[in-house]
């Protein structure tokens, strides 16, 4: 009898606590309190760990953050098709190789009140090129003239690219009157300005006096969700209106009439570099071996369930320089393992694994998990790698520059949006060249640096495109890199939400279109 | 039911409740022995138990669900899901068992020492399970694991490096305890070492605790590794362990729940046959039922 009852008591604890939290969604009620109109936005590309913390243009990667949430804007923007076109700005002049007359528009405000006019670009450039890391080797400004809406930017040499560059983020106008606040929060011109920025969190509020229409939200919200699984959650419940960087896995629980994906493919490549100082990286045959050792077809089939293409270069199809025009070693095991056994590496201790000399062949695979394909792409090379007689050995973890700076590597896996500013000059100057700040492999070729220089100095776009090629087609010939595949860059939201889409440079994302209904 | 509970307290009949009661402990002890050993002997020849080779990547089988080929469905890879989790039977218990192992040694040994020797050695060994003692155990495992880098070992070290002062602190109280004994004061007289004193008649009155402690321990650590596993400090990928491979497959609870539920349930039946198994050894060990038993006898 007392049992009985115990039973029953539990059964019925069991059943509220479960009712308690099948709740509603918040959403609805978040709206109807307060009485305006607030969009909650769900990030993974936000914080400490993609150095895009802040909304400071003039530092690391924050300008991405500035331009993706609808605080900053360029002088120049990218269309579909990445080709620069007037933002700021109603167009531009070379004047000669080194001197370039960009006329602004004379209606914008920033939304500290200042008027935007040419003075206020130089003082904005100007800091930018004293304090950012990136952009005065891009841009190399010899001197910056301003008059009335024209400015005039003088470069050290020919700098083809600048326009492009001035697309780029970091080139966010902002009021350096207005300066940048402790919290990392600035000026800009778009058509949010932030009320409050730290670094999991955004709160925006909408620019009254946008130059370029009403921003119909009233309230902004960029949360910082760092763990896939959450995100999911969150979109499902309710507690965010749209996602950027939902994992694969969940996309079957969106593909409904209650939710929305908008999908464009994009210059992020997921590539591994080779390192050079490594002993057994620098066996040419090794190296090959491994770039066929990796099956990167199925890897984007299965594991990406189809959100990317396999890449060969490192640039995508709609390039003109992309993927179709460098030939890439294909997946053969059998040809790996031909190549393992001429550079002496076979298996004569019936492990299952190569050696020579007694010593077995590892490779150290460092990546790191805050993009979620990289360690997929580390457990599939480890497989298939394994197949070919070459032990994997990986190590995935959120310190992994500690491990680049100290050369405990052999292949390092990242992520990088290779052309964000629509040209291809980006990728070499910071992968693969000697100066290059991000060439974690200590890779060294006397033709690409020839070919670097070549490019630099190229005003013409074809020419540009084949030198694109050549380089390209010359770091593989190399072994040098291995590109895995292109990623597909989505935003997942509620259906209600309008004006939301993805674009190919993975930097527009909230823009003064955004509407929930 | 009223008469029951009337009777209880009565001094004839309450011979035979404890009767039935002893019975029980027996037969339950009996029931999860034969549980326990069934699953480390599974664990010890997983190796020849998997019906795949629970490292083999087949992605034109990924994400299946459970179903005549693969009982428990196969993960994003294409890996049989029963032979992973079987396979990381070996990994998630031996390591547990080895942590619980290397802390019972070493706790027990420093307990003793500290207990018989007493001083200033106590003292400072003591000071030092204290500090041991006062940080949150996860927390410094996982500091622990974070300097010695991922690996399952890093893992046991980490939570082996934390679990050592528990044991010392009860082996310290019993040998203090037994050392009061008139039985002891006996052994000293007629010329017994100490070793011999602490190793030959302090320690087999201690040791019934001790294993107690330790297999209701396993439980906990076993939750721990697969913790620490979790939170990627311990195995690493692709090792088959069961908190590693809840993990992995946490993303993909909403779409192909098998490979997050498989292991789960693994953990969850396990630590459950070593809890059980270590309350009722607790329970058969217990002086005060064995002094009832001897009354019984009479």
């Amino acid at each position: 009898m007392k049992k009985i009852l115990t039973v029953l008591l539990a059964a019925l604890l069991f059943v509220l606590a479960f009712a308690s939290c099948g709740g509603g969604s918040g959403e609805e009620t978040r709206n109807e309190e307060s009485g305006e109109k607030v969009f909650v936005y769900g990030t993974t590309g936000y914080g400490v760990e993609m150095g895009d913390e802040g909304l400071n243009p003039h530092h690391n990667y924050s300008g991405w953050s500035a331009v993706r949430y609808g605080v900053g804007e360029t002088l120049f923007k990218f269309s579909d098709s990445m080709e620069p076109e007037p933002w700021l700005a109603t167009g531009y002049e070379f004047v000669d190789d080194v001197t370039v007359k960009i006329t602004l528009r004379e209606d914008v405000d920033f939304t500290s009140g200042r008027h935007m006019d040419a003075e206020a670009v130089k003082e904005c450039l100007e800091h930018l090129i004293q304090v950012h890391d990136r952009a005065p080797g891009d841009l190399k400004i010899a001197s910056i003239e301003a008059d009335g809406y024209v400015l005039t930017i003088i470069t050290t040499e020919p700098t083809p690219a600048l326009i492009h560059y001035l697309c780029d983020p970091y080139g966010a106008i902002i009021d350096m009157e207005y300066g940048v606040t402790e919290d990392d929060n600035v000026a800009g011109t778009g058509p949010y300005m932030a009320e409050s920025v730290s670094d999991t969190e955004i709160t925006l509020v909408k620019n009254e006096h946008y130059w370029n229409g009403t921003p119909k939200v009233d309230r902004v919200i960029v949360r910082s969700i760092t763990d896939g699984d959450t995100l999911t959650m969150a979109l499902q419940s309710g507690e965010i209106d749209a996602t950027y960087g939902l994992p694969y896995a969940s996309y079957p629980l969106f593909e409904n009439e209650n939710y929305q994906i908008s999908s464009c493919a994009t210059s992020r490549v997921f590539f591994a570099q080779m390192n050079f100082d490594s002993p057994v990286l620098q066996d040419e045959k090794v190296r090959e071996a491994i770039a066929m050792g990796i099956n990167k077809e199925d890897f984007v089939a299965v594991l990406l369930d189809g959100h990317g293409e396999a890449a060969a270069g490192a640039f995508p199809d709609n390039f003109s320089f992309g993927n179709e025009t460098v030939n890439a070693p294909a997946y053969d095991p059998e040809g790996a393992r031909a190549l393992l056994a001429e550079a002496g590496w076979t298996d004569t201790d019936g492990d299952g694994y190569a050696d020579r000399d007694g010593e077995p062949l590892t490779i150290r695979w460092l990546t790191y998990p805050g993009r979620q394909e990289l360690p997929l792409l580390a457990q599939s090379a480890q497989a298939t790698l394994g197949e070919i007689g070459i032990r994997v050995e990986i190590n995935s973890t959120a310190s992994h520059h500690q491990y680049l700076e100290s050369g405990e590597f052999d292949i390092y896996a990242s992520a990088l949006v290779t052309a964000p500013t629509g040209d291809p000059e980006y990728f070499f100057t910071t992968c693969c060249l000697d100066a290059s700040a991000k060439n974690a492999g200590n890779y060294h070729s006397d033709r690409l640096e020839e070919l670097a220089k070549t490019l630099h100095t190229s005003f013409d776009a074809g020419e540009r495109a084949s030198l694109a090629t050549q380089m390209q087609q010359q770091i593989l010939d190399d072994n040098a890199y291995i590109f895995a595949s292109h990623l597909q860059m989505s935003i997942v939201s509620r259906s209600s939400v309008k004006g939301l889409a993805a674009h190919p440079c993975d930097y527009y994302e909230i823009t003064v279109d955004l509407d929930v209904e | 039911m009223k008469n029951r509970r009337t009777a209880d307290p009565a001094p004839g009949k309450g011979a035979s409740g404890r009767k039935i009661r002893r019975d029980h402990t027996r037969q339950k002890l009996a029931v999860f022995g034969i549980l326990l050993a069934a699953l480390l002997l599974a664990a010890a020849f997983s190796t020849y138990l998997c019906p795949y080779d629970p490292y083999a990547q087949d992605l034109s089988v990924s994400s299946q669900a459970p179903g005549a080929a693969h009982l428990l469905g196969t993960d994003q890879f294409g890996r049989d899901m029963l032979s992973r989790v079987i396979a990381g039977s070996r990994t998630s218990i031996y390591s547990a068992v080895a942590v619980v192992a290397a802390v019972t040694v070493t706790g027990t040994a420093v307990g003793l020492f500290c207990g018989y020797m007493g001083g200033w050695i106590d003292t400072v060994l003591m000071r030092i399970s204290d500090i041991f003692l006062a940080f949150p155990g996860l927390v410094f495992a996982l500091a622990v694991a974070g300097v010695l880098g991922g690996g399952i070992w890093s893992a046991v070290i980490a939570l082996a490096a934390i679990g050592w002062p528990k044991y010392a602190r009860i082996a310290r109280s019993e040998t203090l305890a037994q050392k009061e004994q008139t039985y002891l004061m006996a052994a000293k007289l007629s010329g017994c070492s100490a070793g011999k004193l602490i190793y030959r008649h302090i320690l087999p009155n201690i040791a019934g605790q001790i294993l107690v402690t330790a297999v209701l321990d396993v439980g906990t650590m076993m939750m721990e590794i697969a913790g620490l596993s979790f939170l990627g400090l311990g195995a690493k990928p692709p090792m088959a362990e069961w908190g590693s491979m809840m993990s992995d497959g946490r993303s993909m609870l909403q779409t192909t729940p098998w490979v997050i539920l498989a292991p789960g349930a693994a953990i969850f039946i396990s630590v459950a046959i070593f809890n059980l198994f270590g309350d009722t050894l607790r329970d058969y060990l217990d002086p005060k039922r064995v002094r009832d038993q001897g009354y019984e006898g009479e």
